[in-house]
């Protein structure tokens, strides 16, 4: 009888090879010269000046500040910090959403019979345009 | 388990009773909390009662305080039975708009909640504001002949999010439109994880089906 559903995967679960979790780093996502990606490795106040610059020497009217899991709070930190720092001249607008991960299983023996799988997960993610406000 | 949902349930039905007054301050217990890394143990840890930085909230909202140790599992299932149309009460009707405030590292837990329940529920209106929250701390010291008890005062990142299904202003920074095309289910989800390049080959029983 044929199966709809892949059989494999119910395997999965139960398969006494071990594998190594690999994690991909995430899609690749469009960046234009106001896009600011943080990251938890470099240092915060590296990242904090180099948003800082982009606003007052790069002649930005906005920028973008992104934060993937971990690194939202640390995107907000940076954000409220611009916003502090300009006496009330730029205003933030944080937009949320998730973002699909891929990690991918590699057996830890080749001879056995495990095949490298792949697994995907969701990661939340903030968006925060740190821009001054058109005069009106 | 058993305990620690029914407590997290307790936890959040006190926080519905403060709904209704948004600016009430709300001390959190005064926990003597031992932290290793000094020689101190925080006395108490006091939030301040920072007015809610969205404007126009009904006092109707369900406030929903997301913390660091919180199941996302019973927030959502607390908030997707209080906001379904169908399970609601005789006298109460469904909720139409809900708001979630994490600070610190609840911050993330706060935003995968509000994620989560987007797809859920569907075609809801999102305004995130973004803004410092200030906790005061008493620290004692616990070695004899040392200094005296410390008082410090924190700033901590903090996210405040409304969800609405009555439409908001597109205009306010923050908002976010809801998003109809796309409502990946759980179920499509699993398949589209079923179906990377990388697994997808047709099982050796396709093979042998004729």
């Amino acid at each position: 009888i044929f199966n709809n559903r892949n059989p494999r995967n119910t395997a999965v679960e139960m398969d006494p090879v071990e594998y190594t979790l690999r994690k991909r780093l995430p899609r690749k996502l469009p960046k234009r010269r106001n896009d600011v990606y943080v990251n938890m490795k470099t240092d915060f106040r590296a990242q904090l000046a180099r948003c800082q610059k982009l606003l007052e020497g790069g002649g930005h009217r906005e920028i973008c500040v992104h934060g993937l899991g971990l690194a939202i709070n640390r995107a907000i930190n940076i954000a409220l910090q611009l916003q502090a720092s300009s006496q009330g001249a730029l205003q933030l607008a944080a937009n949320t959403s998730t973002v699909e991960l891929v990690d991918d299983l590699e057996p830890e023996d080749p001879d056995e019979a495990g095949e490298p799988m792949t697994r995907t997960r969701n990661n939340s993610a903030i968006h925060i345009k740190v821009f001054y406000p058109d005069p009106q | 388990s058993e305990a620690e949902m029914s407590d997290e349930f307790k936890c959040c039905t006190v926080m519905e009773a403060q709904s209704a007054s948004f600016n009430s301050s709300v001390p959190s217990s005064s926990l003597s909390v031992k932290l290793d890394q000094s020689n101190f143990r925080r006395v108490s840890r006091t939030e301040d009662s920072s007015p809610y930085p969205i404007p126009g909230l009904g006092a109707d909202v369900l406030h929903m305080r997301v913390r660091e140790g919180s199941k996302i599992r019973n927030l959502l299932r607390f908030v997707t039975a209080r906001m379904d149309e169908e399970g609601r009460d005789v006298n109460r009707t469904a909720l139409r708009q809900v708001v979630f405030t994490g600070s610190g590292r609840g911050v993330t837990k706060t935003i995968t909640c509000v994620e989560i329940l987007k797809r859920k529920v569907g075609g809801l209106h999102q305004l995130s504001k973004l803004y410092y929250k200030t906790v005061k701390e008493v620290w004692d010291s616990t070695q004899q002949g040392g200094p005296t008890g410390t008082a410090m005062q924190r700033t901590v990142p903090a996210i405040c999010i409304l969800l609405s299904k009555d439409p908001l202003d597109p205009q306010e920074p923050g908002y976010q439109p809801p998003q109809f095309p796309s409502i990946p289910t759980e179920d499509t989800e699993r398949r589209g994880a079923l179906l990377s390049p990388k697994q997808f080959k047709p099982p050796s029983l396709y093979f042998y089906r004729y």
